[in-house]
């Protein structure tokens, strides 16, 4: 039932787009009232399928792929919940269910405004792409329908078997269903899991918007008051999507243990891109409102904006990726992969295409800005933040760019992503605080110097302080300064403004917030103390920063779960950490979890590595033939020869005690020992006396001999070899490894994305009275 | 006006050169274990690792060692700094990113690639009958 669900709420929403075609064209209210009839439809259908198929992963229904793949019965009910995007179908659903539920907010806003026709035309148009998707990949897809071949099944039910439904009683056909879902991946067991994707989702959806009224105003020729209407929720676009972009990082940070927020992943990349396409829209729109400038600009960006977005699902769903990166959700199958590609190209095409038919049209406004402008600081900055993003593309689609120019894929290393975006960064920080000193069209440039002062020097004594104690780095020393700059002109500025007007205070905010985040990304990243510890059990440790560990013990938290109980001793302060290592059934393998001491200055973070449980009896043979090496532990053990000294000396005939003994080397990095166990035939019978490497307990131990008379090269020798782990030089008690890192100053990061997403706030409260105190007065649309 | 044109064009212009030496330079090939023992370049290898090998972790050095065979059927020793991978035992192929240095191949990234999921739902479906 849930896919005809699908199925209608495409064809309502295909009538709805074409409804608002019309009602864009003829101007008649009927049109325009089956539109929103239609839209009504589609609205409600969205929401059932999408309350149908939580109510099947509630209730276990298991005879849905969907359910059983991503979910089982022992899940607490809000993970339980989270299932519902776990997968591809079901976070197109969650794509789906929150475009319509924008989209009934948008209907009030453009219809107050005067723009309804245009942008419910292209919101339909996104919404029924949406729809494909799902109909496409199916959410409500039968498992037997998944698995033929396991689960279809004729003839009579055998007794006992409840898990069953009859697809045709008629003709005996029946299909199984299991009775326990496969269950969630354990790494997203978490409260993240809860909130990241939904806040991700709302934000990719919400970059839909922009784009529409960017179409609207070009479809209508209005081609100054749309900027007005879209700025608020360009704005809240990016808010929302940056919060869901550092949650992700944050989520990587304190549950994955490679002890990093961000790895320039294709995942992470691909949600940055169009958050830096949207903050360029931002500012470029400024400069329109001023001035009525960059109007094609303004276009392009918001509706490559969208298209990044597209462009990002397209990279990490359809497998195109694969090979190269571990986080690439490779599933979609080749109608997913055209079906997205096509998506792009239409909406690409059907925007630019529209702006280009219009730039004939479009009045010329003459630009009168000089240098010393705000205009032309925006511009360069938005500009530069462009390019971050294109590089940013490049480098992530290059296995596909590398693959079409030489027809083998390759990635690029992650430095490319930092030495590209580095420079920008530091010019984009300047800028954001001459951005705030200049005026609009030109300013003194003498004013302009004086006013920069106090934050220069503020800046060059922050910057010569880094320098003095630990920074060489010039490229990173330019980016803290310019970070600084940007920092103190901008709280310079903004207490100004916020002493004038509260509500106007939202950029300098939103640039303090920014500094923040650079200064914080310099300081955790780079001055980041990261080592690997063997810590035995009882034993305290030292390492540098003045921090003492000691491993306590394991303990078991679940069935799959172990705590390792480490305490940290700083100066006076005693603290427990307890990095957590499973051993997941799911998917068959270990997963390490970090504990982190946030402090004010700094986070401490430990993340386990492995845990040597030494085994005394354990022991390894070793079978050598003469002048042959072989590997152990990191050690390489040579048979040199036998010794046969004693036999020469004719003892073995007259039956006294004759030693045999066999030659071994040990090298480890050039070292060399001489190990030589013995072999003892006397009167009491045969005797083996082992070998004892020295400064290890290893014992070396012969097992057989094989001397080769005739070709004494050919001799071979079997060596038994104790308490091997001993050849590793590992310790006696259980010891836990560990790497143990500090981040200084990480909480810059998290502060600043606050302060960041508290500006966007102000300056969305502050657009949106705006744009409601005059409404739209758009001219009509000529056809 | 003129100014403005200039400024902008230098900027574009190099950010274009700089852009493209550093996708050149930071560029990862795939290649063999053979094409990597002759370069000094970073690159990546993709193979199996041998199961019947040697795949300890060493504490002292922390360094994790396998045998790892690439496309071409050649075995080589594979040095990874850091700890056993999450995924390593079940992996049926792996992805090393390093150099090749004297006598092994010395890989600062591991990446694991898993059993095809379709592959692996049909036998858990079976499982959880």
């Amino acid at each position: 039932m849930g896919s005809w669900i699908v199925r209608f709420a495409f064809v309502a929403v295909i009538v709805s787009g074409a409804s608002y075609y019309l009602a864009f064209r003829k101007k008649e209210f009927s049109h325009l009232q089956i539109a929103r009839y239609a839209y009504s439809l589609t609205s409600l259908a969205v929401i059932s399928f999408c309350a149908l198929l939580l109510s099947y992963i509630l209730t276990h229904q298991f005879q849905y792929t969907y359910v059983w793949n991503y979910s089982s019965t022992d899940l607490p009910t809000p993970l339980l919940v989270s299932t519902f995007y776990a997968g591809q179908e079901g976070s197109f659903s969650l794509w789906a269910l929150y475009t319509t539920i924008i989209g009934m907010i948008l209907m009030q806003y453009s219809s107050k405004r005067g723009y309804e026709p245009e942008v419910m035309f292209v919101w339909s148009m996104i919404l029924g792409f949406l729809l494909l998707m799902l109909i496409v990949k199916n959410p409500f897809e039968l498992i037997w329908d998944t698995f033929p071949g396991d689960l279809l099944r004729t003839g009579a039910v055998p007794a006992g078997v409840t898990n069953f439904m009859w697809i045709d009683q008629a003709k005996g056909i029946w299909g199984q269903f299991p009775v326990e879902g496969k269950g969630l991946n354990p790494l997203l067991q978490n409260y993240w899991m809860v909130i990241h994707p939904q806040i991700l989702f709302t934000g990719f959806s919400s970059m839909a918007v922009p784009y529409t009224f960017a179409v609207a105003g070009l479809l209508r020729k209005d081609y100054q008051s749309w900027v007005r209407v879209a700025k608020p929720w360009l704005v809240f676009g990016a808010a929302v999507l940056g919060t869901g972009i550092i949650l992700g990082g944050y989520w990587a940070y304190e549950t994955l243990g490679w002890g990093g927020y961000w790895g320039w992943d294709p995942v992470e990349n691909s949600s940055l891109i169009p958050w830096l396409v949207s903050i360029a829209a931002i500012h470029t729109i400024m400069s329109q409102r001023r001035s009525g400038t960059f109007v094609k600009t303004n276009f392009s960006l918001c509706i490559l904006c969208f298209i990044m977005v597209l462009y990002s699902t397209f990279l990490t769903r359809s497998g195109v990726l694969g090979e190269t990166s571990v986080h690439s959700f490779v599933d979609a199958g080749m109608w997913a992969y055209w079906l997205l590609l096509g998506v792009i190209f239409f909406f690409g095409l059907f925007g630019f295409g529209l702006l280009i038919r219009r730039s004939k049209e479009m009045p010329k406004i003459p630009v009168e800005h000089s240098i010393y402008s705000r205009e032309f600081a925006l511009f360069i900055g938005a500009f530069l933040v462009c390019f971050a993003a294109l590089f940013i593309t490049i480098g992530t689609s290059s296995p596909i760019i590398t693959n079409i120019l030489k027809g083998k894929a390759s990635s690029i290393d992650t430095s490319f992503y930092v030495k590209t975006t580095l420079p920008i960064g530091i010019a984009v920080a300047l800028l954001t605080g001459l951005g705030q000193l200049l005026w609009w069209k030109n300013s003194n440039a003498k004013e302009l110097f004086r006013s920069m002062t106090y934050p220069l020097i503020s800046a060059v004594i922050f910057t010569g302080g880094l320098v003095f104690f630990v920074e060489r780095d010039v490229a990173i020393i330019l980016f803290s300064f310019a970070s600084a700059f940007a920092l103190f002109v901008n709280i310079m500025v903004g207490y100004r403004i916020f002493k004038g007007n509260p509500k106007f205070a939202g950029g300098a905010i939103a640039h303090i917030g920014l500094a923040f985040l650079f200064l914080g990304f310099v300081a955790s990243a780079r001055y980041d103390d990261k080592q690997t510890v063997s810590l035995e059990q009882g034993k305290p440790t030292e390492i540098p920063g003045g921090y003492s560990l000691t491993y306590e013990g394991n303990h078991q938290i679940d069935n799959e779960r172990y705590g390792f109980n480490v305490e940290v001793r700083h100066g006076n302060e005693v603290y427990t950490v307890m990095p957590v290592m499973r051993y997941s059934n799911f998917t068959q393998s270990l997963m390490r979890h970090p504990d982190i001491l946030n402090m004010y200055t700094r986070d401490f973070y430990v993340s386990p590595l492995s845990v040597e449980t030494p085994d005394e009896n354990a022991q390894v043979t070793m079978s050598l033939g003469k002048g042959e090496s072989k590997e152990l532990g990191g050690r390489t053990v040579t048979f040199v020869d036998f010794d046969f000294n004693d036999v020469e000396k004719g003892n073995m005939i007259t039956g006294g005690e004759v030693t045999i003994g066999v030659n071994l080397v040990v090298t480890e990095k050039g070292q060399k020992h001489e190990v030589k166990p013995l072999f003892k035939r006397g009167s009491g019978g045969p005797t083996y006396v082992p070998a004892v490497l020295p400064g290890t307990g290893v014992q070396f131990t012969i097992v057989k001999m094989e001397p080769n008379r005739e070709d004494p090269s050919k001799s071979r020798v079997e060596i038994g070899v104790t308490d091997p782990a001993g050849m590793a030089g590992k310790p006696k008690n259980e010891t836990l490894i560990v790497e143990a890192s500090i981040k200084p100053y990480i909480n810059l990061v998290w502060m600043g994305t606050v302060t960041l997403v508290v500006g966007f706030i102000i300056t969305i409260v502050r657009r949106v009275q705006e744009a409601r105190d005059r409404p739209g007065s758009a001219p009509a649309a000529e056809v | 006006m003129k100014i403005k044109i200039i400024i902008a064009s230098i900027v574009i212009v190099a950010a274009i050169v700089f852009g493209a030496v550093s996708f050149v330079e930071t560029n990862v090939e795939y290649t063999d274990f053979k094409a990597a023992a002759g370069t000094h370049k970073k690159v990546q290898v993709k193979g199996e690792w041998m199961k019947d090998q040697e795949a300890t972790f060493d504490p002292r050095t922390t360094q994790f060692i396998f045998f790892m065979k690439d496309e071409q059927g050649r075995v080589e020793k594979v040095v990874f700094d850091g700890a056993k991978p999450n995924n390593f035992e079940i992996a049926n192929a792996v992805v090393v990113k390093g150099r090749y240095e004297e006598g092994y191949f010395h890989a600062n990234e591991i990446l694991t690639k898993c059993p095809s999921k379709y592959e692996a739902d049909a036998e858990s479906v079976k499982k959880t009958l």
